[in-house]
């Protein structure tokens, strides 16, 4: 033996073996791509009949949080899948190690993931809704609220999965747990959001009070998730 | 050499005034094992299990479908905590010191614990970087030549047979050298030659190693074992050094206790 291998040592090996996985069996990024784009289409069907009959920069925020919740959900079930299928979940767990950090690597892995689908997405929700209208100057900075969004979704998403993974329907179960947790970043998110796209009045004021709301909600979750995963995953 | 009604008296079934504390902490015992209770809801699945072994023991574990005998292996491993009772892995109590304890431990279970996904040799250098292995990549290798898989080191695990599955999971589960090595019925669905490499693993691992192999197999058991251990509803039948039992005694007082546990 070497030694016991540091936190950040075991943190790099695990992620290193998710994104090893994942970009060879894209079994995630796929499904929640394909997911995505079908949940793109379905707007796109829906919204086409009242065309006229209202603004869609108004409600594009939502729209596109609905498909970044919807979306994450398919993935965040996926994520521990994998690691039930064989076992390896249990491998994982006899390692000499802070336990802390498996929801730390599995939370940065799955927030990978779920980035490089919204990344993938947000184009092609642009190009479906937004070509008609015109955003505001400070579109650019919805970047923000993406990337703090999904951090929390990430974050309470990983926590929740491994509560379920182990549950009877666990798709069910995570989607009733997860979507009202999730809730006050999705209202934070989608404000935010809607701020930078309108460009409307005081748009900065709401867009950095939710902004700011949506980190605390990030923060707080995210050490609960650390402190509590031992707990959680020893259940 | 007796039957079930002798082994179940005080001389061959291990009690707490039988392994005082000081039994249980001794140096030379490579696994302790004090009253240890495990329920999940009303039932009991383990029930004051009480038993040592000392440093190079192999214990085969017996008991009919539902005895406990994979709650204990659980318990044993850290997987699962227990209600009551302690577990002392080469002295460390593995409730006090879980993660100190983990490093001793070696376990084969049903599951491969594998990533299909990976290959033969990315999955060994997994385990072996998480374990802190000295030299991972050597290791790994030494690891695919004892269980003859070097030449599908480079192969994605999705496309192995449940034999050579078998085969990398027992090299992942000594990939870090364990001092105790935890065997959920290790044998079954393995191929004749996947049995041979294991048995040649197991035989090359034996010195100062100690072993807890679940089994349905009494005759392998038997020839594998140095203590015997029979469980039935959660309790200890009988415990004790091989050759204190008989095979075919054993065998009658197993398939009594199996068909207790069926009742």
């Amino acid at each position: 033996m070497a030694g016991r291998p540091s936190a950040f040592a075991h943190y790099r090996i695990l992620i290193g073996k998710d994104l090893r996985r994942e970009f060879r069996s894209k079994e995630m990024l796929s499904s929640m791509g394909i997911y995505a784009l079908l949940v793109l289409i379905v707007y796109g069907a829906a919204l086409a009949q009242t065309e006229r009959a209202f603004d869609i920069l108004q409600m594009s925020g939502g729209l596109f949080w609905a498909l970044v919740i919807f979306t994450s959900l398919l993935g965040l079930n996926r994520s521990f899948a994998a690691e039930k299928e064989q076992g390896s979940l249990e491998g994982i767990l006899l390692v000499p190690m802070d336990r802390s950090v498996i929801f730390l690597a599995k939370a940065s892995s799955n927030l990978l993931f779920l980035l490089i689908v919204e990344i993938i997405t947000l184009p092609l929700f642009y190009f479906f809704f937004l070509t008609l209208t015109t955003p505001a100057p400070s579109s650019w900075l919805l970047i923000a609220p993406v990337f703090v969004g999904t951090l929390g979704i990430a974050g309470v998403g990983t926590l929740l999965a491994t509560i379920t993974a182990n549950t009877r329907g666990r798709d069910v179960m995570l989607a009733v747990l997860f979507i009202p947790l999730i809730f006050p970043l999705l209202y934070a998110c989608a404000a935010a959001t809607s701020a930078v796209l309108i460009g409307a009045g005081d748009f900065m004021q709401t867009f950095s009070v939710s902004l700011a709301l949506a980190g605390g909600y990030d923060l707080i979750m995210i050490l609960i998730g650390w402190a509590l995963y031992d707990f959680v995953i020893s259940a | 050499m007796s039957t079930l009604s002798t082994y179940t008296n005080s001389d061959t079934v291990p009690t707490s005034s039988a392994h005082d504390d000081a039994t249980i902490s001794s140096p030379h015992a490579a696994l302790a094992v004090l009253e240890l209770s495990k329920r999940f809801g009303n039932r009991h699945a383990l029930s004051n299990i009480t038993f040592t072994l000392p440093q190079g023991a192999f214990l085969a574990v017996f008991g009919a479908n539902g005895a406990g005998k994979t709650t204990l292996l659980r318990v044993l491993s850290t997987l699962l905590r227990p209600d009551a009772g302690s577990v002392r892995l080469c002295g460390i109590d593995v409730r006090e010191q879980p993660e100190q304890a983990r490093g001793t431990i070696g376990l084969i279970s049903h599951n491969s614990m594998l990533y299909p996904d990976l290959t033969a040799e990315e999955n060994l250098l997994f385990a072996a970087r998480l374990y802190g292995v000295a030299n991972p990549h050597e290791r790994a290798l030494e690891m695919l030549a004892a269980v003859e898989l070097n030449h599908r080191r480079m192969d994605r695990v999705r496309g192995f047979s449940h034999g050579m599955t078998k085969r990398l999971a027992i090299a992942r589960a000594l990939i870090h050298d364990p001092e105790l090595v935890l065997m959920d019925e290790p044998y079954s669905g393995l191929d004749a030659r996947a049995m041979r490499v294991f048995d040649s693993l197991i035989n090359q691992a034996r010195q100062n190693r100690t072993f807890v192999m679940v089994s349905h197999d009494l005759e392998q058991g038997f020839e594998l074992a140095t203590h015997i251990l029979l469980l039935a509803q959660g309790q200890v039948m009988a415990f004790g050094e091989k050759d204190r039992f008989a095979l075919a005694d054993f065998t009658q007082s197993y398939l009594q206790t199996a068909a207790v546990e069926m009742v």
